[in-house]
């Protein structure tokens, strides 16, 4: 049987095999790679079952890839086969208010759907980094989060029914429109994180939640990130929740200040952005209490009360990752060991021995990240045309991963596994891998899900 | 550069620049980290829908080239498909400037002998006749023998008319010279293409000679000033021609004459479509703005100066993908605002594109608004 013909049956000239069309999907964020063998766009989840059957028969790899804005290379097809490019299938099917909830195709992009919300009043809160340009499948295969995960949760939370397409071609759903169910195993939050190595997702009930009346950040700033870490495990010992609370260290700062000059924010230390929401008495009441947690620990402090100020801040910050280049035309932030997260208590012990691993491999760090649930983003810059300082850097991020294990944490906290992070799956999990790779083989017991990824 | 630098590049890329024909400055191209932004804003991604035509998948692309991979025709629908627009240049968090990389490396695919037959075919009509639409008229047939003749041989300041408003909108060009002649302003006595559709598309030797011819005319007149009406040729003149030139878009030049322009108030409200090579490209957003509202209201499009989306006619994609630069103006319909009586911008290419693109709104020129503000 001729694989491309039988394709082209399904979805026509949404397939690909040219050379160049194949490189581009050949990698995403990260710096994971693998060639595909055919690339499809499929439009409905009838598509998606029929190519998913043919590969099925025919053993074909299959991988499911979003806006292949990942960083552990979980849309990588290192098996080759099959990319499905989900990112056509981008319609908001319904919003129903009355339910809050919406239906949504797996290719809608996170800031597509708020947009689509905002003038009902509500919002999906797990926002990335990368909400401008990731899509929802995406989110909901890697369990994504954001920077107001501290009090939102992560996708996770928000998920009551996915359409599911198992490794037969089968379509399932997981859940339904209900708040609550005691009907079986909970499939969905099964499918939720499996990168797409259980199935593909076609359909998403989310639930969504009322836009807060209003929002306030505290920028306070400290002497070291250290200092910092201490401030947040203290404000959430006196009982305050921030809607959002990131930690930026000087590089960021001066990164950010390059991004943006008109930014207002500190001059001086390691900054950590508290944000409050709710109602104006409320988040008054929070900010002031959390200014008065951080007086004798802080450099400097103030407060930014205005949409656009908190916005800009925001915009900038959600992208500083990926913008070290603009202090060294030279450097490139290369994103290998940059997820990790430990409990909350351990968070100033691993800002201190990441710093140390970035001295001892004589590597430029750069620390920052949503330390409110004890996720630090590490970026490790290197220049890209130097192989020693690509050895340094691999060297260092192996040494972080191993160091967020033994302090209790993970080696990731919300960018995934995929095959980047997948040797350090029996490290952090143990004996429990071994039911991850029973329940794989039950689902997918001819292994063309996604290949090569979770350690699996 | 420093030595260090140096060795390290031999150590990585030496192989590569001693057997490819394929070479363009690596640490452009590398600057690129992969993260995506540039999906979220790419037009001609959003009408495709490939990987491979937006901007992470053109620079991608071109690394593979750089690393060896044979320059073929594959290659074509990407790379020869960006309009140059740049607003991922201006999202880009890594600071890359994508529509650069893309000509460098469409410079180098000419050099290998890898093209598309609407790039031959526009090549040609420049080398040949001078003009962008291989047209064989003269290029100041919109002049009367009469006008032709009493031109003044010598002037500081230059109307530099450009192909479109020769050749398209003759229209135009007798408006905005008729504005400008007031001011002393003259023509080129053998103007020709400025070069942008030779630099855009990769044919940087050809362009070279154009520009030279040009420059010996600017020379025998004597200008120090160039004025232009067009967003292509103003950001060739400007950034690809020698320096001592000063060049102003007729935008710039009409704002700085508001007042001997003597205009009157019109009762009608207007929107204003930035064209990405005099205002992403160059930053010239508020002339423009400035003249408008000397003359009527305006009622800004959704998306404008630094985030204005492209019209689709820009970097041969015209040429090249008619359907999807018609289909780039068409989005771009979908950012005017209800209620006004004309979308201006200030580029003939944009007009002939946003009109081609069919909506109800009428598309001109700004000369069209300042002409009638003057009648
Ligand atoms: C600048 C930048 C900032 C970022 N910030 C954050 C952040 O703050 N928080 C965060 O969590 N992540 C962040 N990320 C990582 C990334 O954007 C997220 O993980 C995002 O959810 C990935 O979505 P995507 O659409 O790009 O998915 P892809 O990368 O295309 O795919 C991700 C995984 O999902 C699977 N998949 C995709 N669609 C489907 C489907 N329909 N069915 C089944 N499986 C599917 C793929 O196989 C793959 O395993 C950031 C990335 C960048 C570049
Ligand atoms: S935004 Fe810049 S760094 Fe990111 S993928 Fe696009 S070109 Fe590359
Ligand atoms: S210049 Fe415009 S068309 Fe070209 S890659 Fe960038 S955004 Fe896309």
């Amino acid at each position: 049987m001729d694989i491309t013909t039988e394709i082209r049956k399904i979805v026509g000239d949404r397939l690909s095999v040219s050379p160049s069309e194949l490189y581009c999907y050949s990698s995403d964020a990260s710096q994971v790679k693998g060639m595909p063998d055919y690339v499809v766009r499929p439009k409905s989840t009838e598509e998606v079952s029929l190519i998913v059957r043919l590969a099925y028969e025919n053993e074909i790899p299959v991988t499911a890839r979003g806006a292949g804005t990942g960083l552990a290379g979980g849309a990588v097809p290192v098996g080759g086969g099959i990319v499905l490019d989900m990112s056509g299938m981008n319609r908001i099917l319904e919003i129903d208010i009355d339910n809050i909830q919406v239906v949504v195709e797996p290719g809608v992009i996170q800031d597509a759907l708020n947009d689509a919300l905002k003038p009902h009043g509500f919002f999906f809160p797990p926002n990335p980094g990368s909400s401008a340009m990731c899509t929802l499948g995406g989110m909901i295969a890697y369990n994504a989060s954001g920077m107001r995960c501290v009090k939102y949760g992560t996708t996770r939370n928000y998920v009551r029914d996915l359409e599911v397409v198992l490794a037969d071609g089968t379509v399932i759903h997981t859940g339904s429109k209900m708040l609550k169910s005691a009907a079986g195993y909970d499939l969905t939050q099964l499918i939720i994180g499996s990168e797409g190595t259980l199935g593909i997702v076609t359909k998403a009930s989310l639930k969504i939640v009322p836009l807060p009346k209003t929002r306030k950040l505290v920028i306070a700033s400290f002497e070291n990130a250290e200092i910092a870490g201490q401030a947040v495990v203290k404000t959430f010992s006196n009982g305050v929740i921030p809607s959002a609370c990131e930690i930026l260290d000087r590089v960021s700062l001066q990164v950010l200040k390059r991004y943006d000059p008109n930014l207002v924010l500190p001059s001086e230390g390691d900054v950590i952005l508290f944000e409050v929401d709710g109602t104006e008495s409320s988040a008054r009441e929070a900010a002031e209490q959390i200014m008065k947690v951080c007086v004798p620990l802080a450099l400097s402090m103030s407060l930014a009360e205005s949409e656009k100020e908190m916005a800009d801040i925001w915009a900038a910050r959600k992208l500083v990752g990926a913008a070290v280049s603009r202090l060294d035309p030279t450097k490139s932030r290369i994103y290998v060991g940059e997820d990790v997260g430990v409990p909350i208590k351990q968070i100033p012990e691993l800002l201190k021995r990441v710093q140390e691993i970035a001295e001892k491999f004589d590597l430029p760090a750069m620390k920052y990240g949503h330390i409110g649930d004890g996720n630090l983003h590490l970026a490790l810059f290197i220049d890209v045309l130097n192989k020693d300082e690509w050895d340094r850097l691999n060297k260092a991020a192996d040494l972080v991963h191993r160091t967020a294990i033994e302090l209790g944490g993970t080696v990731s906290s919300e960018h995934g596994v995929g095959a980047a992070r997948a040797e350090y799956m029996k490290a952090q999990w143990g004996p429990a891998l071994e039911v991850m790779r029973a329940i794989k083989k039950t689902l997918d017991p001819k292994g063309i899900l996604n290949p090569g990824k979770l350690g699996l | 550069m420093k030595n260090e630098e140096r060795k390290n590049e031999n150590e990585t890329g030496e192989k590569n620049s001693k057997e490819l024909p394929f070479e363009i400055d690596r640490r452009s191209v590398y600057k690129c980290v992969q993260c995506g932004t540039c999906r979220s804003v790419c037009p001609v991604f959003d009408a495709v829908g490939w990987e491979s035509a937006n901007t992470r998948g053109r620079m991608l692309i071109i690394k593979s080239l750089l690393e060896g991979r044979p320059p073929s025709e594959d290659v074509l629908p990407s790379l020869a498909s960006c309009t140059t627009c740049g607003i991922c240049a201006a999202k880009c968090p890594a600071g890359a400037n994508p529509p650069e990389v893309v000509e460098a490396a469409r410079a180098q695919l000419v050099k290998c002998g890898v093209t598309t037959e609407a790039q031959e075919n526009l090549k040609s009509a420049v080398i040949t006749y001078g003009n962008s639409f291989g047209d064989t008229k003269s290029r100041k047939h919109w002049l009367s023998e009469t006008e032709r003749s009493k031109l003044p041989e010598k002037s500081e300041y230059v109307y530099f008319v450009g192909c479109f408003d020769s050749y398209r909108y003759p229209e135009f060009a007798k408006k905005t010279f008729g504005i400008l002649q007031r001011f002393g302003v003259t023509l080129l006595p053998d103007e020709q293409c400025c070069a942008s559709p030779l630099l855009r598309t990769g044919f940087t030797e050809d362009a070279e000679k154009v520009m030279k011819h040009n420059l010996e005319q600017i020379r025998k007149v004597g200008a120090h000033t160039i004025i232009t009406s067009c967003a292509g040729c103003y950001t060739t003149l400007k950034n690809n021609y020698p320096e001592e030139l000063r060049v102003i878009s007729l935008p710039e030049f009409l704002a700085e004459h508001l007042e001997e322009l003597n205009l009157k108030k019109l009762d009608f409200t207007v929107t204003y479509h930035d064209p990405c090579h005099l205002g992403r490209h160059n930053k010239v957003y508020n002339a423009p703005r400035k003249v408008i509202q000397a003359i009527c209201t305006l009622m800004e499009m959704k998306n404008i100066k630094e985030n204005a989306r492209c019209c689709g006619g820009g970097g041969g994609v015209r040429t090249g993908y008619p359907d999807i630069s018609l289909e780039l103006a068409r989005t771009r319909l979908k950012d005017v605002p209800e209620g006004v009586d004309y979308i201006v911008t200030s580029c003939p290419l944009c007009v002939r594109n946003l009109r081609d693109a069919g909506g109800d709104i009428e598309v001109i020129d700004i000369v069209e608004l300042v002409a009638m503000a003057i009648e």
